[in-house]
């Protein structure tokens, strides 16, 4: 079997990396071969996608590289999906596989469609119901094209559900769920908490990117009133962005710069060891509010929604906007609150990739 | 003034835009703007439209001629989008379902133009024709859509989209056929073949399904030949088509006329003049509706079912080894009752003038 996988940006990298390692595993052991043949689409410029990124996650490169960036939405994906044609016309697979939500997700959906190329969706289902989102709009014309969808949760099902898609939905869970699973032994063995100087549990770790944040002044000043209150009894320790760093010559200057540990953008594999020990995250970012679930560390979401309803229902995040009494009350309640019960989990039990290879397989048979 | 942009690009977005045009421009309400993909860039399909209709030449000209289907949306979305970008238009309208219609329509939604589809909610059900998948594509990113049955309502709400942003306007081609029926003529071409009017069949094929394996050419071959026999035939013909024939060295009967694809109002003659006809379009389906001209549909299916249920249209599937017995067998029957469909009256056009100016703009 021949499968076409197309990404264009580092989250999609780290996704499918999980499927190349399920492909592999099973390539050692079954007649039946699975070929990956991987296109880059170049669509996200990433400066954390050097070599040290594909080594020591053990990414697989990609066979090509169509070098499509800095383009307005139409005409990237207007030239995405010319190139990925060429490319589907020559290498004839069985399967293209997408992810997420990016015009090169689209872009390969819509170029295999024209070529009637089974499509197999990772991530499907997903909805922010916001159409001025060209992320949804990606995603819900990915899905109407899909064969497979391959849903991480069961609202995602439903949401498939509502827009008459039944047939080929599938509730694999989360693939990120068997990414943080995979890397987490890794994070343990290879780096130390003490680079930082905090111990296991006994940190605080914030990130805050988006601009709903960092380009108001008056929620930046209120979130980090709130950390520099926090940071009276936890260390805090801040991975930011030297853009939003800029930002915060904005705030008042006040002592709490000495108390917060404002670093550079830190890499995968030391961000993920930083996530799995805090005791307690809070964020701005999707995805670090799941990762957050995975690890079991309770999440504030300094945002005032979410897309990962499942974990704000199950009691580990808590919604809070950036308002500074919120943010405090949250943070100082969680201990009561939370006994670590083991509930089950609404994305899947970190098998993901193996469960969207056993289909892949029965599909084709 | 709201700034409209109208998208065209193939032979049956024409007919269905030239009304919508005309009825939004009589308001005087819009700064109007109609863009042509040159989608098809053959003389007969596109400038004969805006010289025998009078209709109004295009203010922009993309032409992106013909491609595969990948390059030419792709083609289509990179040129249309610098049009977008610098127009910046209020409200984007879209036709049908080729590939300048999801160019477009993709194209305005990353910008956050809302859109208009115009004859949404049309379903074949068969995912492996180019045009359904541009069907639903087109409808889950439009923001407001005009259907021409309530049919098409019912296939949009089973697919999440909800009812005040659907509106059953009718049919907009039907709009152009009335306006133009009286210059419908085709009298030259009947007597350049010797044919009597209502004693003729008229073939139409262009599914590629059809015209381009040269095995199931032959099926059509023989099966036109055999029906041929008992009443002559005119069959306007793509030049792919008739190179393919003689490539494979598949004999007609002489019964059988081929001509040159026809210009509009002569095609239109055609088909209200016949006896009956042999289609795979989906537009011809709604004109001899229209006509109340019996049209047997050598498709599995169809997307337009109205013409089915009310209309003259008798889908057929797509065997045509048995073409021939099931024509003699429809022959045998009563007098089918032919019933215009609701809304197909000549008025659509207006209908989409007066929500676009109350409801939207």
């Amino acid at each position: 079997m021949k499968i076409v996988t197309i990404i264009g940006a580092r989250p999609q990298f780290i996704k499918a990396s999980a499927l190349s390692r399920a492909f592999r595993e099973h390539n050692k052991t079954s007649d039946q071969k699975i070929e990956e043949i991987i296109i880059h689409t170049g669509q996200h410029f990433d400066e954390n996608m050097s070599e040290v990124f594909f080594t020591e996650l053990e990414i697989p490169h990609p066979n090509y590289n169509l070098e499509i960036a800095n383009l307005p939405h139409g005409a990237m994906t207007g030239r995405m999906l010319e190139a990925i044609e060429v490319v589907l016309k020559d290498e004839q697979p069985d399967y293209v596989l997408i992810y997420g939500d990016t015009n090169s997700t689209l872009a390969g959906a819509l170029a295999a469609s024209k070529l009637h190329i089974p499509i197999a969706h990772v991530e499907a289902g997903l909805r922010s119901f916001n159409m001025k989102m060209p992320e949804e709009i990606n995603r819900i014309l990915s899905d109407k094209i899909s064969n497979l969808l391959f849903c991480p949760t069961e609202i995602a099902v439903i949401n498939l559900k509502n827009e008459g898609i039944v047939s080929g939905v599938h509730n694999v869970g989360d693939v990120m769920f068997d990414v943080t699973l995979h890397y987490r032994e890794q994070a343990k063995a290879k780096i130390e908490l003490s680079k930082w100087n905090v111990t296991d549990g006994n940190y605080a770790l914030c990130t805050i990117h988006r601009a709903e944040n960092t380009d108001n002044l008056s929620r930046l000043q209120s979130i980090f009133d709130a950390l520099r209150e926090i940071a009276k009894e936890l260390p805090v320790i801040l991975p930011i962005h030297p853009r939003t760093r800029q930002l915060l010559k904005r705030l008042d200057k006040e002592t709490w710069l000495k108390s917060i540990n404002i670093l550079e953008p830190l890499p995968f594999l030391e961000m993920l060891r930083l996530e799995m020990s805090a005791k307690v995250i809070l964020t701005d970012s999707g995805g670090i509010q799941k990762e957050a679930y995975f690890h079991e560390v309770p999440c504030i979401t300094l945002r005032d929604e979410t897309e990962w309803v499942e974990t704000v229902e199950m009691g580990w995040n808590k919604i809070v906007g950036a308002d500074k009494e919120k943010i405090l009350n949250a943070y100082q309640s969680y201990d009561i609150e939370l006994n670590k019960k083991h509930q089950q989990s609404p994305y899947g039990n970190g098998n993901t990739a193996n469960k969207i290879l056993e289909i892949l397989i029965n599909e084709k048979n | 003034m709201k700034k409209i942009d109208i998208v065209v690009g193939a032979r049956p977005n024409y007919i269905k835009a030239f009304p919508v045009y005309e009825a939004l421009n009589k308001t005087g309400n819009f700064d109007l703007r109609l863009i042509n993909t040159g989608q098809h860039y053959d003389d007969n399909m596109s400038n004969i439209f805006f010289r025998q209709l009078g209709m109004k030449k295009p203010d922009v000209d993309l032409s992106v001629g013909s491609d595969s289907h990948a390059v030419q949306t792709a083609k289509i979305m990179i040129k249309i989008e610098k049009e977008f970008l610098r127009k910046k238009p209020d409200l984007l309208i879209v036709f049908g379902d080729v590939n300048s219609t999801i160019a477009a329509a993709l194209t305005a939604a990353k910008l956050n133009i809302p859109i208009a589809h115009i004859e949404a909610g049309l379903r074949s059900f068969d995912r492996s024709m180019p045009e359904e998948v541009n069907r639903i594509l087109t409808d889950q990113i439009s923001t407001y859509l005009f259907t021409t049955s309530p049919e098409a309502e019912k296939n949009l709400l089973l697919e999440g989209k909800i009812k005040k942003q659907i509106y059953f306007v009718g049919n907009t081609m039907i709009d152009s056929l009335v306006k133009f029926e009286k210059l419908f003529n085709c009298s030259d071409l009947l007597i350049e073949n010797k044919l009597i009017k209502k004693e003729y069949i008229l073939v139409t094929l262009h599914r590629p399904s059809n015209v381009d394996n040269p095995s199931k050419l032959k099926d059509v071959a023989n099966s036109l030949n055999m029906i041929s026999e008992k009443t002559e035939i005119i069959w306007p013909i793509h030049p792919r088509t008739w190179g393919k024939l003689n490539q494979y060295k598949i004999l007609l009967n002489e019964r059988i006329n081929i001509t040159k694809p026809k210009g509009y109002l002569e095609f239109m003659g055609l088909q209200k003049n016949a006896k009956f006809i042999i289609t795979d379009s989906g537009g011809v389906q709604e004109e001899s509706t229209y006509f109340g001209i019996p049209c047997f549909t050598v498709r599995d299916n169809t997307e337009r079912p109205i013409t089915v249920n009310r209309g003259s249209n008798i889908l057929v599937g797509s065997d045509f080894t048995k073409l021939f017995d099931v024509i003699i067998e429809c022959g045998k029957k009563e007098k089918r009752r032919n019933l215009l469909p609701e809304k197909w009256d000549g008025a659509s056009s207006e209908r989409i003038a007066s929500i676009i100016i109350n409801n939207i703009l």
